[in-house]
């Protein structure tokens, strides 16, 4: 969009202890889903930090990273402004609240897992998440349903570790660099 | 009893020093192969904390791992709660300090990678290795997520209720925008009543 036509507020760069509150407000917003989102929004709209295209590079870094998404959007952002420091600060914001949460969750969990009512209640919720897990191939799979190889791919890394307990760390450092190769750009012929 | 099952995995102490640097080690070592947003590494993880370094026992993996997908936040913290199971024995704070330096070990070097890719993006966007990297791992990533989730529906379902609910649970993940703690509100109820056992 020009930036003349946009009617919002002109990008504003925030400092490390805004990055950080920033950061903590988008992982409190996000407390009932909706992360990616959430993120945008306060970012980009309400904080102004950077633009929407800035934001979706980070998004398709993030995807393409190593790390958890989430957490790779958050150092994507903080490094942005400040480098690693930024990263560190944006990415102690986003997981402060949660992750004190979770250890708090953990604790409950470890000292109450054999009483009857909380095993019983976790006996059905981890059939959920099995379902959870399962779906997270299906997800992904329509993106390469039109390619063979592809899908050939896929199917021998399934199998290597799910038939044959190949270890995921050997399985990307043989598999990663045939796929790339097989992929690898070519220049296309000139006429 | 054959000698296969009587195999009791006894938990090292995190004590020596040398156990604890090849455990932290072993995360740091795992961070840059966390494709597809960090659930590729699933398996690796119930590998390492039941299997290898004897932590936790399969079902309580299952737990955690259902807790850690409920609980707000990235759900890759479960690593968090990993470290928490190799030394709660000891005492809950020693359980916290290990949980939250699992997670640093985690995610220091995928932060590290990823701060430089985003200081350098420009130059990286259009580097043919970026375009081999991107086409050539999703394939991969797809059958290990196959394989991750198949891992997780063994260890987490024993019977056929069980196996039904997640069927239903998983085709529900990709028809609707239901959320899944919804599925996972329902499903504790199931458990409650007794109708899933483990």
């Amino acid at each position: 969009m020009d930036p003349q036509l946009d009617p919002r507020p002109p990008l504003h760069t925030p400092n490390h202890w805004e990055l950080f509150v920033g950061m903590q407000q988008v992982a409190l917003s996000s407390f009932g889903g909706g992360l990616s989102a959430w993120s945008e929004r306060i970012v980009v709209e309400q904080r102004r930090w950077m633009g929407e295209q800035d934001f979706l590079t980070g998004l398709t870094v993030a995807r393409l990273l190593p790390g958890p998404n989430q957490i790779n959007m958050a150092v994507y952002v903080g490094s942005r402004f400040y480098g690693l420091s930024g990263a560190l600060v944006a990415l102690g914001g986003m997981l402060l609240l949660p992750f004190s949460l979770l250890m708090l969750l953990g604790l409950g969990y470890y000292y109450l897992h054999e009483t009857l009512w909380v095993d019983r209640l976790l006996a059905g919720v981890i059939t959920a998440s099995a379902g959870m897990a399962l779906s997270m191939g299906f997800k992904i799979a329509h993106s390469y349903t039109r390619d063979p190889v592809a899908l050939g791919i896929a199917a021998v890394s399934f199998l290597a570790m799910d038939v044959f307990h190949v270890r995921l760390i050997p399985l990307v450092l043989v598999a990663g660099p045939l796929a790339m190769a097989w992929y690898w750009p070519r220049r296309t012929p000139q006429p | 009893m054959t000698p296969l099952l009587a195999h009791v995995c006894t938990p090292q102490s995190m004590g020596d020093w040398r156990h604890l640097l090849a455990v932290i080690w072993d995360f740091l070592s795992l961070s840059l192969f966390s494709l597809g947003g960090g659930n590729t590494l699933l398996s690796e993880y119930h590998h390492l904390s039941v299997d290898q370094y004897c932590w936790l026992s399969s079902r309580q993996f299952a737990d955690i791992y259902a807790l850690a997908e409920a609980a707000p936040g990235p759900s890759s913290m479960i690593v968090g709660l990993l470290g928490m199971g190799a030394a709660v024995q000891e005492g809950p704070l020693w359980g916290v300090l290990s949980g939250v330096s699992a997670e640093l070990a985690i995610l220091l070097p995928s932060t590290l990678l990823m701060v430089a890719a985003s200081l350098s993006w420009k130059r990286l966007r259009d580097a043919p290795i970026r375009v081999a990297f991107e086409r050539g791992l999703g394939p991969i990533t797809l059958g290990i997520l196959f394989a991750v989730g198949l891992k997780i529906l063994r260890i987490s379902d024993h019977d056929t209720p069980a196996y039904a609910v997640s069927a239903v649970v998983c085709v529900l993940m990709l028809r609707t925008k239901i959320s899944p703690l919804w599925f996972m509100a329902v499903a504790a109820v199931l458990g409650g009543l007794g109708l899933v056992n483990r």
